[in-house]
């Protein structure tokens, strides 16, 4: 049960975050749609931003440890950051695409 | 081209760029929940994963792991470093040898494991050290040299469960018969979202690794 709590925890605040929305700051019901298509949307460029980036680090330590005598770690290329800033780069691109009416 | 159909095709090409967007999105967003709220990482785990067969052998090989230029061990080169140690202590091989390069101008991570051992009351004669190798590859060629020319053939090689499948064959291949003795991090069994995102991370580490050493040849 406790693995869950977490999922529990954000559905509640994401529930409260509706009724709030909705209730008090008058956000349209049908706006959640495209709202979450629009997550879905800055997820999903930075999924592409990921893979880009873990390719291109890959290959540029595979061409490190050619040109170098030293080692170099494959490793490097899957650092616990990468993610977030992927999930940076994603969203950065996707709002200057929105914003540039692109 | 008309100024109508150029807009028509970039509507088009925006539809379809926002489309595939979304489907990555919704792709990522499943994956990441089967990740940290299903077994799925602990299922993939264990399929990657070498059950141990710790039988006597004549020299027990622990693999590097990581250390910071000042000499401190890594979680997992020290349990890797403990785990050797206990099994030497149980009498299941008399040679240990420690392997790890240094990192910088720090000590090497072998060095910094037979000094370990060696204050942990483990006599220095039995211990030897390899800190020249950087990947498991060259873990396998200098380790066999050192080992081949004591005339060993039979090892207990310790590393994580999931880099085992790669470190044996590359043992094996350098004519050793190995028995496998892993060690874990992160138990296979473990169920809270963050530690499953972190198993998931190391299975994905190491399919890399294999698919890498398959296209170089080295398996």
């Amino acid at each position: 049960m406790e693995q869950f709590f977490i999922l529990v925890l954000v559905g509640l605040t994401s529930a409260g975050a509706y009724v709030l929305g909705l209730s008090v700051l008058g956000l349209s019901r049908r706006g959640i749609r495209k709202a979450v298509g629009k997550m879905l949307e800055c997820f999903g460029i930075s999924l592409v931003f990921f893979v880009i980036n873990l390719a291109t680090g890959v290959i540029a330590i595979l061409l490190a440890r050619a040109a170098m005598r030293g080692f170099v770690s494959l490793y490097m290329a899957t650092d616990v950051t990468l993610p977030v800033l992927s999930l940076l780069q994603g969203l950065t691109f996707q709002w200057w695409r929105d914003l540039s009416g692109s | 081209m008309s100024d109508s159909s150029f807009d028509t095709m970039q509507g088009r090409n925006r539809m379809g760029w926002t489309r595939i967007c979304r489907l990555f999105g919704l792709a990522a967003v499943v994956i990441f929940f089967a990740t940290a709220f299903t077994p799925l990482p602990n299922l993939l785990s264990r399929w990657l994963g070498t059950p141990a067969r710790l039988n006597p052998a004549e020299a027990i090989v622990v693999l590097g792991a990581g250390v910071q230029p000042d000499g401190v061990l890594g979680d997992t080169s020290l349990r890797r470093a403990l785990h050797g140690m206990v099994l030497h202590r149980k009498g299941l091989a008399s040679l240990l040898l420690f392997s790890g390069p240094g990192r910088g101008e720090g000590p090497a991570e072998a060095e910094v494991r037979a000094e370990l051992a060696r204050t942990l009351g483990i006599s220095p004669e039995v211990i030897l050290t390899e800190s020249e190798a950087g990947t498991t590859r060259e873990e396998a060629v200098n380790s066999g040299a050192l080992l081949q020319a004591r005339g060993i053939r039979r090892i207990l090689l310790v590393t994580d469960s999931h880099h085992m499948v790669r470190a044996q064959r590359l043992f094996q291949h350098a004519d050793f018969e190995v028995l496998p003795a892993p060690t874990d991090e992160l138990s296979s069994r473990i169920s809270d979202p963050e530690g499953r995102l972190q198993l998931m991370r190391r299975v994905l580490n190491e399919l890399l690794a294999r698919l890498y050493y398959r296209v170089a040849g080295y398996l």
